[in-house]
Parts: C-alpha cells; sequence; structure tokens
C-alpha cells in the first residue's frame, strides 16, 4: 500500500512473511505436541484441498459463495449509494432515517439470520438479504459522511464559477465525496464475506460456510481449514483489488 | 471581447452583518459600512484579524446575506453566489480531481462552447499566468504559487466584473508573493476587472492598489481611506516618502486598534472565528 518500496520487493516480502508462517506452523505440527486431528499441518490441509478439488467441491463450492457475494454486494452497494445520497443531500432523508440508521448499526449480521431464513426461506434470498443488508449498512454511512463533509471552499468555488447544481453535484460534491464511497465500498466488501460465513452456516447445501459446517460433523479439521484459507485469501485479494482500483479511481487523494 | 470591462462597479450601502452566537445572542460583526468600487479600480482593505474583512468579502460574494444594508453590482442587489463576482480564495481551492486544464475548463463551461474551442481558451488563460506547459497537472503535484496562478487563470476565465481576492498570497513565501504580485498587476492591467482585495499585510496593499481601506477591529467599520497615486509597477526597494507616510499611518491606525480593544472583549475571539469560519 505504501508508495516507497518497489512492487517487486513488496511481493517479495509478503511470499517471504507467509513462508515464515507456513514454516511456524509446520514446526508446531512436526512437533507433535498438538493433536493432529484439532491442528492438522500444512501438507494435510494441501491434501484435504487436494480432495476437494477432486470431488469438485472446492470449484462449486467457491462458485456459489462468489454468487452468492457479488449478489448480495450488488444489491446493498447500489443501495446504499442512493440512500446515503438522498439523506446527506434532501433533508427531510436525513431526518427520517438518520435515528434509524443509529439504531441499525450495533445489530450483527449474524443476529439476522433467523429472521432471514423465516422470512425468505433457506434458499439463496436469505443469503441475499444477510449480505446485502451488511453491505448497505456501511456503504450507506460512509456516502452519507463523505457527501456531507464536502469542503465548503469547493461549493463556493464551484457557485461563483457560475456551475448549476446539477455540474456541481457531479463534477464537485461526487468527486470531492468519491474516497469516502469507495472506502465504503471497500469495508462493504469485506462485510459481504463476513455475513455470508454467517449466512451459510446455517440452512445452506453448499458454499464454503457450508462446506466449514459440515466438516465440523465429521471432525475434519483439515477441510476446515482448507475453507479458512479460502475465506483469508479471496478477503485478502478483494482488499488488494479495491486499494488497486481507488489508486487509478481517485488518484489526486494518494498524494 | 470582454464586455464585462465596461461594468463591474459595486456599492455597498450601510451594509451590517450579525451572526448568532452561542452565549450573547448575537455578534456584530460589521459595524455599518459604506464602500463604493468604481469599475476597473483597485481597492485593498487591510484590517486586523478577526475585524470582519472576509464577512464583508462573504457578502460581496454572495455567500452572507446583509443584515442591513445593500450591496449593489452594477445597480443590481448581489442575492447570492454569481459569476459575475469571481473569488481568489487563499486556499486556492482548485479541485484536486480535476488537472490545472480541467480546472480552468470548469469555469469556461458555463459559456457553453464547443469542447475544442474551451480547450483552446483554457490553454489561453494557463499560458497568460505562464504555465502553458502545466495543464495536465494535477493540483499536488503543483506548488503553492503554481497553485494560485492555476486559480487567477481559472477566475479570470469565469470573466467576472468584480475580482474578490482573500489574502490570496497569505501562504506563499516571500520571494513567491512578489512575482505573484506581478503577475496579478500585468493581468489586472490588461483585463481591468474591479479588484477588491483583502489583506494584513500593508505593504502588499499600497504596491498593489489605488485605494486602501482601513478597518477597525470588530465589529468592522472603515476608519481611514488612503488614495495611492503612485504609478505601477511599485516596488518595495524604491520606496518614495508619500508611501513611508501612507504606510506609517496604516501601520499606527492598526497598531491602535490592537490595542484599544473594547472593553467587553471577548470580541477579539468570536471576531477571529468570521475571519476563519465565514
Amino acid at each position: 500500500m505504501s508508495a516507497p518500496s518497489s512492487p517487486a520487493a513488496h511481493l517479495a516480502k509478503t511470499a517471504l512473511s507467509l513462508l515464515g508462517v507456513l514454516l511456524v506452523w509446520w514446526g508446531v505440527s512436526a512437533l507433535g505436541v498438538v493433536n493432529p486431528e484439532l491442528f492438522p499441518s500444512p501438507y494435510a490441509v494441501l491434501v484435504a484441498g487436494a480432495e476437494l478439488y477432486q470431488e469438485g467441491l472446492l470449484y462449486s463450492d467457491l462458485k456459489v459463495s462468489l454468487g452468492r457475494a457479488a449478489v448480495g454486494f450488488a444489491i446493498g452497494a447500489s443501495l446504499g449509494v442512493v440512500t446515503g445520497l438522498l439523506t446527506s443531500r434532501t433533508r427531510v432523508f436525513n431526518w427520517a432515517l438518520n435515528p434509524l440508521l443509529t439504531l441499525l448499526r450495533p445489530i450483527p449480521a449474524i443476529a439476522l439470520v433467523p429472521v432471514a431464513i423465516v422470512w425468505f426461506g433457506i434458499g439463496e434470498g436469505s443469503k441475499y438479504f444477510v449480505i446485502s443488508y451488511t453491505v448497505f449498512l456501511a456503504v450507506w454511512l460512509n456516502t452519507h459522511h463523505g457527501m456531507e463533509h464536502v469542503p465548503q471552499t469547493y461549493t463556493r468555488a464551484s457557485r461563483s464559477l457560475g456551475a448549476t447544481r446539477l455540474r456541481e453535484f457531479v463534477e464537485v460534491v461526487i468527486p470531492a465525496s468519491a474516497p469516502h464511497i469507495v472506502a465504503g465500498l471497500r469495508i462493504g466488501a469485506a462485510l459481504a464475506f463476513l455475513s455470508l460465513v454467517a449466512a451459510e452456516l446455517t440452512g445452506a447445501a453448499a458454499g464454503i460456510g457450508y462446506r466449514l459446517q459440515e466438516a465440523r460433523q465429521f471432525i475434519r479439521t483439515d477441510r476446515m481449514f482448507v475453507g479458512l484459507v479460502q475465506l483469508g485469501v479471496l478477503g485478502a485479494l478483494l482488499d488488494y483489488f479495491f486499494v488497486v482500483v481507488s489508486r487509478k479511481l481517485i488518484h489526486w487523494e494518494q498524494a | 471581447m470582454t464586455p464585462a470591462a465596461s461594468s463591474g462597479s459595486v456599492a455597498v450601502r450601510g451594509l451590517t452583518v450579525e451572526f448568532p452566537a452561542a452565549k450573547k445572542g448575537r455578534v456584530t460583526a460589521l459595524a455599518p459600512i459604506d464602500v463604493a468600487l468604481e469599475q476597473g479600480s483597485f481597492t485593498a482593505i487591510v484590517g486586523p484579524s478577526g475585524c470582519g474583512k472576509t464577512t464583508l468579502l462573504n457578502v460581496v460574494g454572495g455567500f452572507v446575506s446583509p443584515t442591513t444594508g445593500t450591496v449593489l453590482l452594477d445597480g443590481q442587489p448581489i442575492v447570492g453566489p454569481t459569476p459575475e463576482v469571481g473569488i481568489v480564495f487563499q486556499q486556492y481551492a482548485l479541485f484536486p480531481w480535476f488537472s490545472a486544464m480541467g480546472n480552468v475548463e470548469f469555469a469556461l463551461k458555463r459559456f457553453g462552447l464547443p469542447r475544442e474551442e474551451r480547450r483552446r481558451e483554457a490553454f489561453a488563460f494557463l499560458d497568460e499566468v505562464g504555465l502553458a506547459g502545466r495543464g495536465e497537472s494535477f493540483p499536488h503535484q503543483l506548488s503553492g504559487g503554481m497553485k494560485q496562478r492555476v486559480a487567477l487563470a481559472r477566475t479570470f476565465a469565469g470573466k467576472p466584473r468584480v475580482l474578490l481576492m482573500d489574502e490570496p498570497f497569505g501562504a506563499l513565501d516571500a520571494q513567491t508573493r512578489l512575482a505573484m504580485h506581478e503577475l496579478l498587476l500585468r493581468v489586472w492591467e490588461h483585463r481591468r476587472t474591479t479588484v477588491l482585495f483583502i489583506t494584513h499585510d500593508v505593504d502588499e496593499a499600497l504596491i498593489l492598489a489605488d485605494r486602501v481601506h482601513v478597518m477597525s477591529s470588530a465589529p468592522g467599520r472603515i476608519i481611514d481611506t488612503i488614495q495611492v497615486d503612485r504609478a505601477r509597477p511599485r516596488s518595495v526597494d524604491k520606496l518614495d516618502e508619500q508611501f513611508l507616510r501612507a504606510r506609517a499611518r496604516i501601520i499606527g491606525l492598526l497598531r491602535k486598534q490592537e490595542t484599544e480593544e473594547p472593553p467587553s472583549a471577548p470580541a477579539s475571539t468570536p471576531g477571529r472565528r468570521f475571519d476563519d469560519v465565514q
């Protein structure tokens, strides 16, 4: 994320750090002080991963989970941006909706799962609901904050340069709040994965979260670790994607 | 080429501004003020910090409504921000997401020119401030002086009848400031836009302006007006006696303002607020 080191050096450092973690993991399991049934070695996890791959489950779970996260994110993010825009730019919406936001924020996604299942059944609907809801809150909050805090000098400059309200909105308010909106989307994407697993742990027939739950029933910690590694890698890649995109999109913020 | 050249007179009559205050109900930022800006003139206002000079500028800029009195631009009351009144801010207020070119084009868009022509004209304005080669640079890639030159180009591009400048060079180092004075005067002599220039730097006021108003501490009133007849370019290293006399007089007045604070005075604290926030 920081500029000074070259991308190659950064990559090398990351690889080295992960290699270190892997070595320690290996060492701990090789010492035999922990029960391998509870704490599998990296090799056992690799074998379990290969097994899941051969069964075709690795790919299909990934596809199902990513699909749910993507749909939930898309719904939540677009609703969040629109709502944030309304509450920050129109007094009525601000007045009507902001207290609700304060009440909804502390409710964790997992507490919604039972409600979602009653409302939408154990199909895809309940997953979309839980994911999009958490994404929605994060994106709404950040969009609202960003648009509400557009520096006054920008809007004054814009008006004294003869911009219409529409042009001011498109060319000043949106870019000025873009860093906040992108930050909200980034948090929302991370939350999409958190709530995805919460939603899949109960009442699902496929997906990474479901596979974790299934592995628990057979006490297959090696398979659980495959799921955990998958979630970690996916989350990290997603975050990296946001870093790259925001570097392009809001280039002026990097200085 | 500039129809604006034939207009741009501002009349401020009996202007007062009050703000709601936390404790006392209301705070008076401006006592009755009368100022006339003749078209094509260059007027400077100096005053102690917190005297309300920025409030005055904000009223002329249309950002703050008068509590009493009127502000007329060519006979028409100013009711809100208008491109006829251009503003150069101390902190530049360039849009960081637009390039230098994009910032100048922003001002030109109100004329509805075809894109090609708009770009050509934006280039000409950047060229005028000596930044022809930096059109593609973004504000964070430019020095403070360059940013203020882009801001000048952007403001002139909007072809305002009146140009308000709020301590525009206050954040620049001395050397850059001198260069900016020359640049501003060169562009201004070419366009003859009416200028209202706010500063706390007495030398700056005397070097740039035809007329210098001195304001009292808050609530601000105009307590003295000095006519500067010296031909431009003026410079501080060729001081004449008139300059020195005017300078001594203004500095004396300002010093008196700062020591003679009214006894009811937490006034300096809310007064400062008007300059900083409003």
